[in-house]
């Protein structure tokens, strides 16, 4: 019995776990609310505050003022390229949407409990909402990084077709990591912090200050370091001014990464959801 | 939609709570077999609960503190899963089960009205038709654009009611938060309710109030010592509940307060 309405009209709940394609099939049902969560968020985000857009660029670009201080005027720059603030920014601006958005996907469940515990719309939602409005907001702050790459007159090449595909990889990564993470951190709540740590140290394993091209020498340790699935995502997004960044065997790896961490979270998602709606 | 199918079937329903806070430790568990065995700090408030609802009816629950109503009207909500049997609901349920009726404290009463309507699918053409509706009844006055947070709980439960009782969902569940309203108000929930069956609503009431539950309910449920004791017709149930408790015909308990 379905109506009108953007959503399904009634369920069924039992011991058995619905299959992960009928869960998928769930949240995609409730696109409707999905959008309306989303352009909730922004509003709240953008329309709050006479600076919000400029709050939301603040972060990604102090970090990168100061790491182009520090990286070309005291340290001799060896790593990155040319103009290195355009490289940067390119790296700055999706870093910080991972960052942000494992944070807040992490935290999903217990930001909304109030209405994850009153409203009976599939749980995965409160996660997929926070990766993608945090993902609107990486788009909105691309202007940025495109006023530095016409200051410093630095053209896009080809390569710029595939930052779509990066975004792409980059939204099933973060709904992986956070449909993984957010049911633990109800039931474990010290897990916040060792994700602080954790996303603090990626952020020094994954290619933002340096290039790919900077690690090629160390070999071994190369090799693992292809296996960072951030890696691979933030070639994509450097090739688009420096097409010597673009390896596609990153870029597999990266694929074959994200697709796992993906059904880990529907599989830990499924797995944990009955206790986390008690717990919350 | 096969004709006379009961919109709400509960199946051999029963759910499982942690007494302590050692459930933690048993993320581990929960991984590897997908649910945790029965210990001895583990406890169900019910088990094997068989219960068929047909539109239309009205349901009042009764029962002691911790003997399950919330949690059975939670299961009903879709917002608990059970950890026995299986729970089957046949239409859009409309739950006001917590004070706070899952509104976000940081957002004004206006934005709540749209993100809680809109969460329930109604468009946005259908939220601004029952917009003036929804706040002249909470009367709200000039606090429309007061966060939420800042709201007294009367105040809270009038603008879940308003809310919640114009979501045009064919079930609402209602959890004693009534009583928390001031009696002008609660006055205008029972003429809403009234309004309400009229049109066929499907209601589940959860009240200590022996003339609430006899005003809106035909049939009635009495949850107690983790199983059903009864269901049957409001009356019998009510009998049986004050047996039980020792407070037939005793004034003094809030059993048989009559509201109007």
């Amino acid at each position: 019995m379905t109506s009108l309405r953007g959503r399904p009209g009634g369920f069924t709940t039992s011991t058995d776990r619905s299959g992960v394609i009928e869960r998928v099939r769930r949240v995609w049902e409730y696109r409707r609310i999905l959008a309306l969560l989303i352009g909730r968020d922004l509003k709240v985000r953008y329309a709050g505050s006479a600076l919000g857009y400029f709050w939301s660029i603040l972060d990604p670009l102090l970090m990168s003022a100061v790491y182009w201080v520090v990286f070309t005027q005291i340290f001799t720059r060896s790593v990155g390229y040319e103009p290195y603030i355009v490289f940067l920014l390119s790296g700055q601006l999706p870093w910080q949407w991972f960052n942000v958005g494992v944070t807040s996907a992490a935290r999903a469940l217990r930001t909304d409990a109030q209405m994850v515990r009153s409203t009976n719309v599939p749980r995965e939602l409160w996660i997929v909402r926070n990766v993608a409005s945090t993902g609107v907001q990486y788009l909105l702050s691309l202007p940025v990084l495109a006023a530095f790459a016409i200051g410093t007159q630095k053209a896009p090449n080809i390569d710029i077709v595939f930052m779509p595909l990066a975004i792409v990889m980059q939204t099933v990564l973060l709904i992986g990591i956070g449909l993984c993470l957010s049911p633990i951190t109800v039931l474990v709540r010290d897990i916040e912090r060792l994700i602080r740590i954790a996303l603090r140290i990626g952020f020094y394993v994954s290619p933002v200050l340096y290039s790919v091209n900077d690690v090629q020498r160390l070999r071994k340790l190369h090799d693992v370091f292809s296996w960072n699935p951030m890696a691979g995502i933030l070639t994509l997004y450097h090739s688009a001014f420096f097409p010597q960044e673009l390896h596609w065997n990153y870029v597999e790896h990266s694929a074959i990464g994200c697709i796992v961490i993906l059904a880990m979270g529907l599989f830990i998602f499924a797995r944990l959801e009955r206790p986390v709606l008690k717990e919350i | 939609m096969v004709l006379n199918e009961p919109v709400i079937s509960l199946r051999d329903v029963g759910i499982q709570f942690a007494r302590n806070r050692r459930r933690h430790r048993s993320v581990r568990e929960l991984l590897i077999h997908g649910r945790t065995g029965t210990r001895p700090d583990e406890f169900w408030p019910f088990r094997h609960i068989n219960l068929d609802i047909d539109e239309g009816e009205q349901i009042g629950v009764v029962g002691r503190n911790g003997a399950g109503k919330s949690t059975l009207l939670r299961l009903i909500a879709g917002v608990l899963l059970p950890d026995e049997g299986s729970v089957t609901v046949r239409a859009g349920v409309a739950p006001l089960i917590a004070i706070t009726g899952g509104f976000e404290g940081e957002l004004s009463a206006r934005e709540n009205i749209h993100l809680v309507s809109g969460l329930h699918g109604m468009t946005r053409e259908q939220i601004d038709e029952s917009f003036d509706e929804i706040v002249d009844f909470a009367e709200l006055g000039d606090f429309l654009d007061t966060p939420y947070k800042h709201f007294s709980s009367g105040m809270k439960v009038r603008l879940a009611f308003s809310v919640v009782s114009r979501l045009q969902e064919p079930i609402l569940l209602v959890d004693e938060v009534l009583a928390v309203g001031d009696k002008a108000f609660r006055r205008k929930c029972f003429r809403r309710i009234d309004e309400l069956i009229a049109t066929g609503q499907t209601l589940f009431l959860v009240s200590h109030s022996a003339g609430n539950l006899r005003r809106f309910c035909k049939r009635g449920i009495y949850l107690e010592g983790g199983e059903m004791r009864a269901d049957g017709p409001i009356e019998d149930v009510i009998h049986q509940y004050d047996v039980d408790m020792g407070t037939l015909d005793d004034p003094d308990d809030n059993v048989l307060d009559t509201d109007l």
